[in-house]
């Protein structure tokens, strides 16, 4: 079996009296795409949460490179190398992109290197160099998304997880992004993607999980689950029908 | 010159005076940004760094502005002992009345202390040079209330330049607008919490020495103060360093002028009437939209 990066052990989560995971277990192997997919409320976006440490789990564990994450605080998770890039980007609207891509790189590790990170940062997305002065929060849905995934990438990250990274964008650029986490895999980052597009993101997925109130309920190769007929019906065919 | 002679002199108190208020109001803009309290016990403070400053000077014969150093060197000690001993769990839990509470505590906490160390009764600092002026087109500019404008500006001049120059200042500014988004940057809220502090509390200590060179002051004086800097935040806007300055000497202003033309009953009722308004119209502050 090929280096598992990160492990997810019998997690279960709770937010007060709602148990929002149930006993997950999942594994993503150092070098694939991961993609979790699901219907809304399945829990997803809570699994990111609890691996970057903003949740605490009340059972289970979560390795990564073999050494125990669950009690660490965010900023040490940060510093393992796992960067979360949420929902909704969450950008710094007020602060220009050059702070937002300097607050990226803010522990210290990521810190000696700025320069380095920040040109490869610009050389991925030419736009942010031009609009480096410019506050965030004016630049276009699709600028804001590069801006969310260069800031992550000047953490210098073993791990990116990505929440929802094509909501709200147009299909042209919904289709640049998933090129573009293509090329970040190939620059040897690994990835953890939520996607609602499922039928584009298991065709980049090397390994998928398929989460379903709170429970892992299927798993296996990106293309397998493509094939599969259940999750043809469950997903690909939902998204035009019932929500 | 006649009335507009006054009239001009009034304008001049008002903004020297106003200028406490503003920098009173930076400390507590700041540490409104990250933590989302009100720290209601700046006033008391800023009252208990005047009394230092009184203490160093008829103790030990240290003239106000050199008794700075140790005031700064003390109010940073402090600023970070506030909040690793006080707020550091409320924060952690968000939990903001707690955290109101225990500034509430505090406030009155210092209030009694003081009057017990240093008695009920309104001190100052009177140095050999306090009284000295000169005279502008027939105004009158106190020396020390102009020392006071000057550090004022110089204060916040640096606290701006710290905000928007340093990776530490931007991820205060940050924190500020999104604290799960700055922890998933790998920044500490704890560390910025304290630096928050650190610089409100250091804020105090410069508007305590000019208070303590300028003007009477006795152990609960300070409660109006810190609600005076409530108004003056509100004027300049949350977040805006310059705005709180500006909001603060707009509020030395109005308060000094009422008293001129309707009296200083009628001034206090007007200062807080603005406050209301203020908040009713552009909650955002007199100067533009929701942020810098």
């Amino acid at each position: 079996m090929a280096n598992q990066l990160l492990e997810v052990k019998n997690l279960d989560v709770w937010y007060g009296d709602f148990q929002v995971l149930r006993e997950v277990s999942l594994h993503v192997e150092e070098g694939t795409i991961v993609a979790l997919v699901g219907a809304n409320g399945a829990g997803k976006t809570t699994l990111l949460k609890t691996i970057s440490g903003l949740l605490q789990p009340r059972k289970g564990e979560i390795f990564f490179s073999g050494k125990p994450l669950h009690n660490l605080k965010p900023q040490d998770i940060v510093d393992r190398g796992i960067i979360h890039v949420p929902e909704g980007r969450r950008l710094f609207a007020s602060l220009t992109v050059l702070e937002n891509l300097r607050l990226g790189a803010y522990i210290r590790r990521a810190r000696i290197n700025f320069d380095e990170s920040l040109k490869r940062a610009y050389d991925l997305f030419p736009v942010l160099e031009k609009r480096k002065n410019q506050k965030a929060g004016t630049l276009s849905g699709g600028e804001q998304q590069m801006l969310a995934i260069g800031r992550a990438i000047m953490a210098q990250p073993k791990l990116i997880m990505l929440d929802e990274p094509s909501l709200g964008l147009s299909p042209i650029l919904v289709k640049t992004i998933f090129q573009l986490i293509s090329t970040l895999n190939e620059q040897k980052a690994t990835i953890l993607l939520i996607e609602q597009n499922i039928n584009q993101t298991l065709k980049i997925a090397h390994q998928a999980f398929v989460l379903k109130i709170g429970k892992i309920v299927m798993s296996g190769r990106g293309d397998e689950l493509l094939a599969n007929e259940e999750i043809r019906k469950a997903y690909i065919g939902e998204r035009a029908g019932k929500r | 010159m006649g009335d507009f002679g006054l009239i001009s002199q009034v304008v001049v108190n008002g903004i020297l005076f106003g200028s406490m208020y503003g920098i009173a109001a930076i400390g507590l803009s700041l540490i409104f940004g990250t933590m989302r309290i009100v720290f209601i016990a700046q006033g008391a403070v800023i009252v208990l760094f005047a009394y230092f400053c009184f203490w160093l000077f008829s103790l030990l014969g240290i003239d106000p502005y050199l008794s700075l150093i140790p005031i700064i060197l003390a109010s940073l000690l402090l600023g970070a002992a506030f909040y690793y001993g006080l707020f550091k769990e409320a924060a952690a839990l968000k939990d903001r009345i707690g955290s109101l509470l225990i500034a509430v505590g505090l406030m009155f906490f210092l209030e009694n202390f003081m009057t017990v160390v240093w008695t009920p009764n309104p001190r100052a600092v009177v140095t050999s040079y306090g009284f000295y002026a000169f005279n502008i087109f027939g105004i009158h500019f106190t020396l020390t209330r102009v020392i006071g404008l000057l550090l004022a500006i110089l204060a916040t001049v640096g606290v701006s330049t710290f905000l928007r120059k340093t990776l530490m200042g931007t991820a205060v500014r940050a924190t500020s607008e999104d604290v799960e988004a700055s922890t998933l940057m790998g920044i500490n809220p704890n560390r910025v919490n304290a630096v928050t502090f650190v610089i409100g509390i250091g804020l105090a200590a410069i508007a305590g020495t000019t208070m303590a060179t300028t003007y009477s002051f006795d152990p609960v004086y300070g409660f109006d103060f810190a609600l005076k800097a409530l108004v003056a935040l509100t004027l300049g806007g949350i977040g805006r360093v310059y705005g709180a300055l500006l909001g603060g000497i707009i509020l030395g202003l109005i308060e000094l002028l009422g008293t001129f033309f309707v009296g200083a009953g009628w001034a206090q009722a007007i200062v807080f009437a603005v406050f209301l308004l203020a908040l009713i119209f552009r909650p955002y502050g007199l100067f533009g939209g929701a942020s810098e």
